[in-house]
Protein backbone atom coordinates (compact mmCIF):
# COMPACT_ATOMS: atom_id res chain seq x y z
CA UNK A 1 0.00 0.00 0.00
CA UNK A 2 1.03 3.59 -0.97
CA UNK A 3 2.34 5.32 1.84
CA UNK A 4 0.02 8.81 1.31
CA UNK A 5 -2.87 6.31 1.49
CA UNK A 6 -1.81 4.61 4.45
CA UNK A 7 -1.33 8.21 6.34
CA UNK A 8 -4.63 9.06 4.81
CA UNK A 9 -6.41 5.81 5.98
CA UNK A 10 -4.81 6.42 9.64
CA UNK A 11 -5.74 10.20 10.03
CA UNK A 12 -9.40 8.25 9.32
CA UNK A 13 -9.02 6.07 12.16
CA UNK A 14 -9.69 8.14 15.41
CA UNK A 15 -13.39 8.46 14.92
CA UNK A 16 -14.08 5.00 13.56
CA UNK A 17 -11.98 3.71 16.49
CA UNK A 18 -13.67 5.89 19.15
CA UNK A 19 -17.26 5.80 21.01
CA UNK A 20 -18.92 7.87 23.50
CA UNK A 21 -17.19 7.63 27.77
CA UNK A 22 -19.48 6.57 29.76
CA UNK A 23 -20.88 9.84 31.40
CA UNK A 24 -20.46 9.06 35.16
CA UNK A 25 -16.87 7.72 34.72
CA UNK A 26 -15.12 10.99 35.78
CA UNK A 27 -17.29 11.53 38.27
CA UNK A 28 -16.45 8.03 39.69
CA UNK A 29 -12.74 9.04 39.25
CA UNK A 30 -12.94 11.98 41.14
CA UNK A 31 -14.61 10.42 43.58
CA UNK A 32 -11.40 8.67 44.37
CA UNK A 33 -9.53 11.59 44.70
CA UNK A 34 -8.19 11.46 48.46
CA UNK A 35 -9.95 14.00 51.10
CA UNK A 36 -6.40 15.11 51.36
CA UNK A 37 -4.19 14.62 48.32
CA UNK A 38 -0.61 13.55 49.92
CA UNK A 39 1.87 13.88 47.36
CA UNK A 40 4.65 11.50 47.46
CA UNK A 41 7.72 13.92 46.72
CA UNK A 42 10.61 12.94 45.17
CA UNK A 43 12.46 16.38 46.99
CA UNK A 44 15.82 16.12 48.61
CA UNK A 45 14.13 17.49 51.96
CA UNK A 46 13.73 16.24 55.34
CA UNK A 47 10.52 15.05 55.23
CA UNK A 48 10.75 13.12 51.29
CA UNK A 49 14.00 11.63 52.61
CA UNK A 50 12.13 10.16 55.52
CA UNK A 51 9.21 9.02 53.33
CA UNK A 52 11.77 7.81 50.66
CA UNK A 53 13.49 5.95 53.79
CA UNK A 54 9.87 4.39 54.27
CA UNK A 55 9.88 5.20 57.92
CA UNK A 56 6.38 6.08 59.35
CA UNK A 57 5.01 9.44 59.31
CA UNK A 58 5.20 9.48 63.05
CA UNK A 59 8.80 7.76 63.71
CA UNK A 60 9.97 10.92 61.43
CA UNK A 61 8.57 13.83 63.10
CA UNK A 62 10.04 12.04 66.14
CA UNK A 63 13.61 12.15 64.59
CA UNK A 64 12.35 15.61 62.84
CA UNK A 65 11.40 16.98 66.58
CA UNK A 66 14.83 15.08 68.05
CA UNK A 67 17.14 16.23 66.04
CA UNK A 68 15.26 20.43 65.95
CA UNK A 69 15.51 20.05 70.17
CA UNK A 70 19.09 18.51 69.81
CA UNK A 71 20.71 21.33 67.46
CA UNK A 72 19.20 23.86 69.38
CA UNK A 73 20.57 22.90 72.92
CA UNK A 74 23.77 22.33 71.20
CA UNK A 75 23.82 25.96 69.76
CA UNK A 76 22.86 27.10 72.74
CA UNK A 77 19.18 28.83 71.54
CA UNK A 78 17.02 29.91 74.57
CA UNK A 79 13.90 27.41 75.46
CA UNK A 80 14.99 24.56 73.96
CA UNK A 81 11.22 22.92 74.76
CA UNK A 82 9.64 26.74 74.52
CA UNK A 83 8.40 28.61 72.26
CA UNK A 84 10.25 28.90 69.57
CA UNK A 85 11.28 25.63 68.94
CA UNK A 86 7.77 24.46 68.75
CA UNK A 87 6.91 27.19 66.57
CA UNK A 88 10.25 26.33 64.45
CA UNK A 89 8.94 22.63 64.20
CA UNK A 90 5.25 23.35 63.61
CA UNK A 91 6.66 25.99 60.70
CA UNK A 92 8.65 23.04 59.24
CA UNK A 93 5.60 20.77 59.25
CA UNK A 94 2.16 22.90 58.61
CA UNK A 95 0.63 22.26 55.65
CA UNK A 96 -1.49 25.68 55.30
CA UNK A 97 -0.99 27.59 52.75
CA UNK A 98 1.47 25.05 51.00
CA UNK A 99 -0.44 25.02 48.22
CA UNK A 100 -0.01 29.01 47.59
CA UNK A 101 3.44 29.20 48.60
CA UNK A 102 4.43 26.24 46.39
CA UNK A 103 2.40 27.67 43.16
CA UNK A 104 4.77 30.97 43.69
CA UNK A 105 8.34 29.27 44.17
CA UNK A 106 6.91 28.08 40.64
CA UNK A 107 6.07 31.21 39.36
CA UNK A 108 9.38 33.05 40.92
CA UNK A 109 11.37 29.70 39.05
CA UNK A 110 9.55 31.25 35.88
CA UNK A 111 10.24 34.77 36.29
CA UNK A 112 13.82 33.87 36.43
CA UNK A 113 13.95 31.91 33.61
CA UNK A 114 11.86 34.61 31.69
CA UNK A 115 14.22 37.12 32.65
CA UNK A 116 17.43 34.91 31.64
CA UNK A 117 15.60 34.93 28.32
CA UNK A 118 15.54 38.51 28.22
CA UNK A 119 12.09 39.13 28.55
CA UNK A 120 10.65 42.36 29.91
CA UNK A 121 8.68 40.33 32.77
CA UNK A 122 6.79 41.95 35.99
CA UNK A 123 6.22 39.34 38.73
CA UNK A 124 4.33 40.94 41.63
CA UNK A 125 4.60 37.75 43.99
CA UNK A 126 3.33 37.93 47.02
CA UNK A 127 2.19 41.38 47.18
CA UNK A 128 -0.86 40.89 45.68
CA UNK A 129 -4.47 39.99 47.17
CA UNK A 130 -4.60 35.89 47.35
CA UNK A 131 -8.31 36.27 47.25
CA UNK A 132 -8.58 38.62 44.08
CA UNK A 133 -8.62 36.47 41.44
CA UNK A 134 -8.09 39.28 38.44
CA UNK A 135 -5.06 40.43 40.16
CA UNK A 136 -2.27 40.25 38.00
CA UNK A 137 0.23 38.12 39.13
CA UNK A 138 2.70 38.08 36.15
CA UNK A 139 3.11 39.90 33.15
CA UNK A 140 5.45 40.24 30.26
CA UNK A 141 6.03 42.25 26.72
CA UNK A 142 5.52 40.17 23.73
CA UNK A 143 7.48 40.88 20.52
CA UNK A 144 3.64 42.01 19.20
CA UNK A 145 3.85 44.59 21.83
CA UNK A 146 0.95 42.76 23.67
CA UNK A 147 1.31 41.37 27.07
CA UNK A 148 1.12 37.90 28.45
CA UNK A 149 -0.85 37.90 31.47
CA UNK A 150 -0.94 35.28 34.34
CA UNK A 151 -3.79 36.16 36.63
CA UNK A 152 -4.36 35.05 40.25
CA UNK A 153 -6.14 32.34 39.47
CA UNK A 154 -3.56 31.29 37.22
CA UNK A 155 -5.57 31.89 33.73
CA UNK A 156 -3.29 33.08 31.39
CA UNK A 157 -4.28 35.64 28.67
CA UNK A 158 -2.60 37.91 25.97
CA UNK A 159 -3.95 41.77 26.58
CA UNK A 160 -3.61 44.45 24.76
CA UNK A 161 -1.56 47.45 26.76
CA UNK A 162 -4.76 49.25 27.65
CA UNK A 163 -5.74 46.39 29.05
CA UNK A 164 -3.02 45.93 31.38
CA UNK A 165 -2.89 49.20 32.33
CA UNK A 166 -6.49 49.00 32.98
CA UNK A 167 -5.78 46.01 35.19
CA UNK A 168 -2.83 47.64 36.82
CA UNK A 169 -5.34 51.15 37.42
CA UNK A 170 -7.69 48.19 39.06
CA UNK A 171 -5.25 46.40 41.47
CA UNK A 172 -3.48 49.99 42.80
CA UNK A 173 -7.18 51.11 43.64
CA UNK A 174 -7.80 48.05 45.20
CA UNK A 175 -4.43 48.10 47.33
CA UNK A 176 -5.11 52.20 48.19
CA UNK A 177 -8.58 50.91 49.70
CA UNK A 178 -7.38 48.98 51.92
CA UNK B 1 -17.33 47.45 43.90
CA UNK B 2 -19.35 44.82 42.38
CA UNK B 3 -19.58 46.64 39.35
CA UNK B 4 -16.09 47.59 39.44
CA UNK B 5 -15.20 43.53 39.53
CA UNK B 6 -17.83 42.87 36.79
CA UNK B 7 -16.43 45.24 34.58
CA UNK B 8 -12.81 43.81 35.20
CA UNK B 9 -14.27 40.58 34.31
CA UNK B 10 -16.22 41.57 31.20
CA UNK B 11 -12.77 43.17 30.22
CA UNK B 12 -10.98 40.03 30.68
CA UNK B 13 -13.31 37.75 29.11
CA UNK B 14 -12.96 40.30 26.19
CA UNK B 15 -9.34 39.78 26.10
CA UNK B 16 -9.48 36.17 26.17
CA UNK B 17 -11.91 36.13 23.14
CA UNK B 18 -9.37 38.22 20.96
CA UNK B 19 -6.66 36.26 22.50
CA UNK B 20 -8.32 33.02 20.82
CA UNK B 21 -9.63 34.26 17.65
CA UNK B 22 -5.75 36.46 16.78
CA UNK B 23 -3.18 34.07 18.23
CA UNK B 24 -4.26 30.52 17.27
CA UNK B 25 -1.04 29.52 16.91
CA UNK B 26 -0.20 30.48 20.25
CA UNK B 27 -2.43 27.79 21.15
CA UNK B 28 0.22 24.77 22.14
CA UNK B 29 2.49 27.22 24.37
CA UNK B 30 -0.71 28.65 26.48
CA UNK B 31 -1.18 24.57 26.65
CA UNK B 32 1.98 23.65 27.80
CA UNK B 33 2.12 26.92 30.40
CA UNK B 34 -1.52 25.30 31.20
CA UNK B 35 -0.17 22.25 32.41
CA UNK B 36 2.74 23.64 33.90
CA UNK B 37 1.07 25.31 36.25
CA UNK B 38 -1.67 22.57 36.91
CA UNK B 39 1.45 20.59 37.80
CA UNK B 40 2.25 22.83 40.24
CA UNK B 41 -0.78 22.95 42.16
CA UNK B 42 -0.70 19.10 41.79
CA UNK B 43 2.45 19.34 43.60
CA UNK B 44 1.23 21.30 46.11
CA UNK B 45 -1.69 18.91 46.85
CA UNK B 46 -4.89 20.90 45.38
CA UNK B 47 -8.12 18.53 44.91
CA UNK B 48 -9.69 21.64 42.67
CA UNK B 49 -6.17 20.61 40.28
CA UNK B 50 -7.27 16.49 40.54
CA UNK B 51 -10.38 17.50 39.46
CA UNK B 52 -9.58 19.56 36.84
CA UNK B 53 -6.77 17.01 35.76
CA UNK B 54 -9.74 14.00 35.47
CA UNK B 55 -11.77 16.70 33.13
CA UNK B 56 -9.00 17.34 31.02
CA UNK B 57 -7.99 13.95 30.04
CA UNK B 58 -10.18 11.12 31.10
CA UNK B 59 -11.82 10.76 27.67
CA UNK B 60 -8.19 10.70 26.21
CA UNK B 61 -7.06 7.99 28.86
CA UNK B 62 -10.19 5.92 28.42
CA UNK B 63 -9.86 5.59 24.80
CA UNK B 64 -6.41 5.38 24.87
CA UNK B 65 -7.25 2.15 26.82
CA UNK B 66 -9.86 1.15 24.18
CA UNK B 67 -7.04 1.35 21.41
CA UNK B 68 -4.83 -0.70 23.05
CA UNK B 69 -7.44 -3.47 23.24
CA UNK B 70 -9.30 -3.52 26.82
CA UNK B 71 -12.64 -3.78 27.07
CA UNK B 72 -15.18 -1.05 28.39
CA UNK B 73 -14.91 -2.47 32.04
CA UNK B 74 -11.27 -3.28 32.44
CA UNK B 75 -10.59 0.62 30.39
CA UNK B 76 -12.71 2.22 32.96
CA UNK B 77 -10.85 0.58 35.54
CA UNK B 78 -7.52 1.09 34.36
CA UNK B 79 -8.30 4.67 33.99
CA UNK B 80 -9.26 5.29 37.38
CA UNK B 81 -6.02 3.73 38.40
CA UNK B 82 -3.93 5.71 35.97
CA UNK B 83 -5.72 8.45 37.52
CA UNK B 84 -4.69 7.54 41.08
CA UNK B 85 -1.04 6.69 40.15
CA UNK B 86 -0.86 10.29 39.11
CA UNK B 87 -1.87 11.80 41.96
CA UNK B 88 0.35 9.49 44.36
CA UNK B 89 3.29 10.41 42.14
CA UNK B 90 3.25 13.56 40.87
CA UNK B 91 6.12 14.51 42.81
CA UNK B 92 8.24 12.94 40.63
CA UNK B 93 7.05 15.36 37.44
CA UNK B 94 9.95 17.08 36.74
CA UNK B 95 8.77 18.83 33.88
CA UNK B 96 5.38 20.02 34.33
CA UNK B 97 5.01 21.04 30.74
CA UNK B 98 5.36 16.69 29.69
CA UNK B 99 1.94 16.58 32.01
CA UNK B 100 -0.22 15.03 28.77
CA UNK B 101 2.79 12.89 27.84
CA UNK B 102 3.69 11.72 31.64
CA UNK B 103 -0.09 11.12 32.02
CA UNK B 104 0.00 8.61 29.28
CA UNK B 105 2.92 6.89 30.35
CA UNK B 106 1.44 5.82 33.40
CA UNK B 107 -1.48 4.53 31.82
CA UNK B 108 0.55 2.69 29.37
CA UNK B 109 2.27 1.19 32.60
CA UNK B 110 -1.07 0.70 33.72
CA UNK B 111 -2.00 -1.07 30.87
CA UNK B 112 1.49 -2.91 30.48
CA UNK B 113 0.84 -4.52 33.77
CA UNK B 114 -2.83 -5.61 33.52
CA UNK B 115 -1.51 -7.64 30.41
CA UNK B 116 1.45 -8.98 32.47
CA UNK B 117 -1.32 -10.09 35.64
CA UNK B 118 -3.64 -11.60 32.86
CA UNK B 119 -1.11 -13.27 30.65
CA UNK B 120 -3.31 -16.29 29.70
CA UNK B 121 -6.23 -13.36 28.60
CA UNK B 122 -6.18 -13.39 24.47
CA UNK B 123 -4.14 -9.77 24.22
CA UNK B 124 -6.81 -8.12 22.04
CA UNK B 125 -9.90 -7.43 23.11
CA UNK B 126 -12.50 -8.58 20.60
CA UNK B 127 -15.18 -6.22 21.94
CA UNK B 128 -15.94 -3.43 19.17
CA UNK B 129 -16.21 0.28 19.45
CA UNK B 130 -19.58 1.61 19.88
CA UNK B 131 -19.70 3.71 16.68
CA UNK B 132 -22.22 6.08 16.57
CA UNK B 133 -24.67 5.28 13.69
CA UNK B 134 -24.15 8.67 11.50
CA UNK B 135 -20.47 8.36 11.49
CA UNK B 136 -20.41 4.27 10.42
CA UNK B 137 -22.80 5.64 7.74
CA UNK B 138 -20.66 9.25 6.63
CA UNK B 139 -17.60 6.71 6.18
CA UNK B 140 -19.27 3.77 4.57
CA UNK B 141 -17.98 4.98 0.73
CA UNK B 142 -16.60 2.76 -1.88
CA UNK B 143 -14.51 0.24 -0.12
CA UNK B 144 -12.96 2.94 2.90
CA UNK B 145 -14.90 1.26 4.94
CA UNK B 146 -13.09 -2.34 4.09
CA UNK B 147 -9.79 -0.72 4.24
CA UNK B 148 -10.22 0.57 7.24
CA UNK B 149 -10.79 -2.16 9.13
CA UNK B 150 -8.63 -4.28 7.56
CA UNK B 151 -5.97 -1.42 9.05
CA UNK B 152 -8.03 -1.48 12.57
CA UNK B 153 -6.92 -5.43 12.44
CA UNK B 154 -3.74 -4.81 11.26
CA UNK B 155 -2.98 -2.78 14.35
CA UNK B 156 -4.31 -5.40 16.54
CA UNK B 157 -1.79 -8.01 15.11
CA UNK B 158 0.96 -5.02 15.85
CA UNK B 159 3.48 -6.41 18.72
CA UNK B 160 2.26 -4.14 21.53
CA UNK B 161 5.33 -1.56 21.87
CA UNK B 162 4.64 -0.57 17.71
CA UNK B 163 0.92 -0.56 18.51
CA UNK B 164 1.41 1.67 21.24
CA UNK B 165 3.55 4.43 19.05
CA UNK B 166 0.81 4.21 16.27
CA UNK B 167 -2.70 4.55 18.71
CA UNK B 168 -0.65 7.27 20.53
CA UNK B 169 0.84 9.31 17.61
CA UNK B 170 -2.61 8.27 14.91
CA UNK B 171 -5.02 8.10 17.37
CA UNK B 172 -4.30 10.27 20.26
CA UNK B 173 -3.22 12.88 17.62
CA UNK B 174 -0.10 13.37 20.55
CA UNK B 175 3.07 14.98 18.82
CA UNK B 176 6.45 13.23 18.30
CA UNK B 177 7.59 15.09 21.27
CA UNK B 178 4.72 13.71 23.61
CA UNK B 179 4.41 10.21 21.98
CA UNK B 180 8.22 9.72 22.73
CA UNK B 181 7.55 10.61 26.17
CA UNK B 182 4.58 8.74 26.88
CA UNK B 183 6.30 5.70 25.35
CA UNK B 184 9.31 6.23 28.09
CA UNK B 185 11.66 6.78 24.98
CA UNK B 186 14.04 9.13 23.18
CA UNK B 187 12.08 10.69 19.82
CA UNK B 188 14.51 8.83 17.83
CA UNK B 189 13.98 5.38 19.26
CA UNK B 190 10.21 6.47 19.08
CA UNK B 191 10.64 7.41 15.11
CA UNK B 192 12.32 4.47 13.97
CA UNK B 193 9.57 2.52 16.14
CA UNK B 194 6.58 4.46 14.45
CA UNK B 195 8.48 3.93 10.68
CA UNK B 196 9.03 -0.15 11.41
CA UNK B 197 5.43 -0.18 12.41
CA UNK B 198 4.23 1.89 9.08
CA UNK B 199 6.18 -0.51 6.97
CA UNK B 200 4.68 -3.79 8.97
CA UNK B 201 1.06 -2.14 8.39
CA UNK B 202 1.73 -1.46 4.43
CA UNK B 203 3.15 -4.84 4.10
CA UNK B 204 -0.19 -6.07 6.04
CA UNK B 205 -2.87 -4.67 4.55
CA UNK B 206 -1.73 -4.85 0.71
Amino acid sequence: MEEEKLEKLLKELPGRMAEPVRPGLAGDVKRRIPQQLRVHRSRMDTISIMIDLRISRLAAAAVIIITTIFCANFFGLRGSTGGDIVEAIEYSLAGENVGRSEILTNMAVMYEGLLKEGKDVVYYGDSIDPEDKFAVLMHWKLPNDRYRVIFNDLRIMTVSPDVLIMLQAQMHQDRMQK
Amino acid sequence: MAKKAKFTEQAVELAHLINVQQNPDRNHENQEIRQDLLASRLRSGDRAAASELVDLYYRQIYLYMRRLGHNHHVSEDLTQESFLRAWYHIGQLQNGRALKGWLYRIAGNASRFYWRRHKGKKAISIEGFDVPVSSTADSDKAGDNEQLERLENAIARLPMKMRQAVVLHYLQNLTIVEAAEAAGVRKGTFKSRLSRALKVLREDII
